[in-house]
């Protein structure tokens, strides 16, 4: 063991403290880029041509609000947005400073996923609802969040394994994490083994978060 | 409005557009329908039936005129008052629109969360309803599960659980086999008969409509072209869509085609005549035969015969080469139409018309 992965053993708890760190940036922004999305994805859905609250001029506003803030690359938006993020954390480098990034740079992307989730509801049962007499609100919680639950948790899969990935990024802004570990440790001084189980414990989060997920959509799914 | 009339549309115009392409899905459309009705609505796909049933409970706003609901202007409501008014217009659909997501039994309990009633009444009346339509015991299953006919009597049960004066139902037997078709419109019947629910029937088929509607309108490019009492309307149709829909239903439509396929009529001998009958009550087809061959020495050879009920009165339809001295057919035609039987010469110009 020493001998295959010498530096790592040396490094032992700067890897738990590293993996500590991209658990907390990775669930920390997904709490709140999931309240985020959730809510324009929701709101895109309602408003556009058709949708139970159709406003053409907001759905077209949200619409490209989302493209503009899904095409500014990741690199560039923990920079872009520093500002913002030391008017709300007190600082622009650190962990919790790499939150403010993450989730501007996750929540649009996710409040895409949420909108065609929802799209794949049946039009038939929402206007049944309606003919119910449900208010949008009650439409909105009752019937798009409920029946569209499975698909949500599947997009939700696909963006936090998308925010681990991102997060290995935020090693720019010092955030640590295992990214900054594999970079500034394992890249920098050539010492790949460092590189290799930085590596491995991502893909093990990943998978971790795909199995969890696919377990709680058969769950909640009833076809 | 007279007190009897549970819904009132007047002079109701849906417009679509679809780019620069417009649709007059519903003209000029006037219809009242009285409490404690079946009334259906017949016509083909496009004709603007579910168009025009959507503007009852005003989910489709009408581009013109006005909807009047159990005494209710809908246009006139605030948006939660319409909502309100909603619940007492139960719809039922030929995909059915239950929820994958909630138990048949949480699907019947749907209409009701939003009414001030504890868990225990609500989940109560939901599994009552379910026993009315004989579902009680997959409660807890969800609708993937279930056949369609079952599907269709859950979604019936929900439809009930805010008390409606008004169930429409659109296409709801569609999707459905005819034994199944069957038990849906008996379970409709009753539920008619027995808590004087108003139904609104859309269908595209005539056999529907003369299985439980008492008034019938036929719907054709977005307009009513004409309407009145079931029995009325298909043993005497006036427009060309109605005599299509009844010929079609009563297999006549078929048989001309067949007949005129397999026999050359312009090869038919001088003294012969291929011939359509359609009677009503009490005319037979014995009654026309005899009658033909005894006063008018003609041979009746048929090709086809149908009878059909409508609304408890016997209905035939006959196909016939008739040969003999044509000389004695005009009077015989006439003497016929007098009673109540109407006859057509079939030639190959006019063979696929009907006989409107
Ligand atoms: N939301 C809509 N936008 C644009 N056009 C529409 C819309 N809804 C219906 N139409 C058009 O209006 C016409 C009538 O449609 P409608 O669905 O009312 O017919 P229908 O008689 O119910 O037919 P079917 O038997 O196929 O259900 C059709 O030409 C249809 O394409
Ligand atoms: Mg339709």
């Amino acid at each position: 063991m020493a001998a295959l992965i010498p530096n790592v053993i040396s490094m032992k708890s700067e890897f738990i403290q590293a993996t500590l760190e991209t658990l907390y940036m990775t669930f920390g922004s997904a709490i709140i880029a999931a309240v985020l999305g959730l809510a324009l994805g929701v709101w895109l859905v309602v408003t556009q041509p058709g949708g139970i609250l159709a406003d053409r001029v907001t759905y077209s506003i949200l619409d490209k609000l989302t493209n503009l803030l899904r095409s500014v690359p990741f690199i560039i938006l923990l920079a872009v947005i520093s500002p913002l993020t030391n008017f709300l954390v007190g600082t622009t480098v650190g962990t919790t400073a790499s939150l403010v990034p993450l989730i501007f740079g996750i929540f649009p992307f996710y409040a895409r996923q949420v909108q065609n989730a929802l799209l794949d509801v049946d039009h038939g049962v929402v206007e049944a609802a309606e003919s119910m007499g449900s208010s949008p609100s009650e439409i909105i919680f009752r019937v798009y969040l409920k029946e569209g639950l499975p698909d949500i948790i599947r997009v939700s899969i696909v963006t936090v394994i998308s925010l681990i990935g991102l997060t290995t990024m935020a090693g720019a802004i010092g955030s640590g994490g295992l990214g900054d570990i594999a970079i500034s440790i394992g890249y920098a001084r050539f010492e790949n083994d460092i590189t290799l189980v930085a590596t491995l414990i991502i893909l093990i989060l990943v998978f971790a978060v795909q199995i969890i997920g696919d377990w709680l959509a058969k769950k909640v799914e009833h076809n | 409005m007279t007190a009897n009339n549970i819904i009132e549309l007047k002079n109701i115009d849906v417009t679509f557009h679809n780019g620069d392409q417009t649709v007059k899905a519903v003209q000029a459309v006037d219809l009242t329908i009285e409490k404690g009705d079946i009334y259906g609505i017949i016509g083909y796909s496009g004709a603007g039936k579910s168009t025009l049933v959507r503007v009852i409970n005003l989910l489709q706003t009408p581009t013109n005129g006005t909807v009047t609901v159990n005494g209710q202007q809908l246009q006139q409501l605030a948006p939660a008052a319409l909502r309100q008014a909603r619940q007492k217009i139960s719809m039922i659909f030929q995909h059915f629109n239950l929820m994958k997501s909630r138990t048949v039994l949480g699907n019947v309990e749907y209409p009701l969360l939003s009414q001030k009633i504890s868990q225990a009444a609500r989940q109560q009346k939901a599994l009552q309803l379910l026993k009315l339509v004989g579902l009680a015991d997959y409660a807890q299953t969800y609708p993937a599960r279930l056949s369609g006919g079952q599907k269709q009597r859950v979604a019936i049960a929900r439809a009930l659980a805010s008390d409606p004066e008004v169930l429409i139902s659109d296409e709801a037997t569609s999707a459905l086999d005819p034994k199944t078709t069957k038990s849906i419109l008996a379970l409709l019947k009753k539920l008619n008969q027995d808590l004087g629910l108003t139904i609104v029937l859309i269908t595209h088929e005539m056999q529907v409509i003369k299985s439980i509607c008492h008034n019938v309108a036929v719907m054709d490019a977005g307009q009513i072209v004409e309407r009145g009492r079931v029995a009325q309307v298909f043993t005497a149709p006036q427009a060309p869509l109605t005599v299509d829909f009844v010929e079609t239903s009563t297999n006549v439509k078929a048989a001309i085609e067949r007949i005129t396929n397999t026999i050359d009529l312009a090869g038919l001998a001088a003294n012969q005549e291929l011939m359509y009958f359609n009677f009503i009550g009490n005319a037979t087809k014995e009654g026309i035969i005899s009658q033909y061959s005894q006063q008018y020495q003609l041979d009746v050879n048929i090709l086809f015969a149908n009878i059909d009920q409508i609304d408890g009165e016997n209905v035939g339809y006959m196909i016939a080469i008739i040969t003999g001295d044509l000389a004695a057919f005009n009077p015989a035609i006439a003497k016929r139409v007098a009673d109540g039987v109407k006859t057509k010469i079939i030639t190959t110009e006019n063979g696929l018309e009907g006989l409107a």
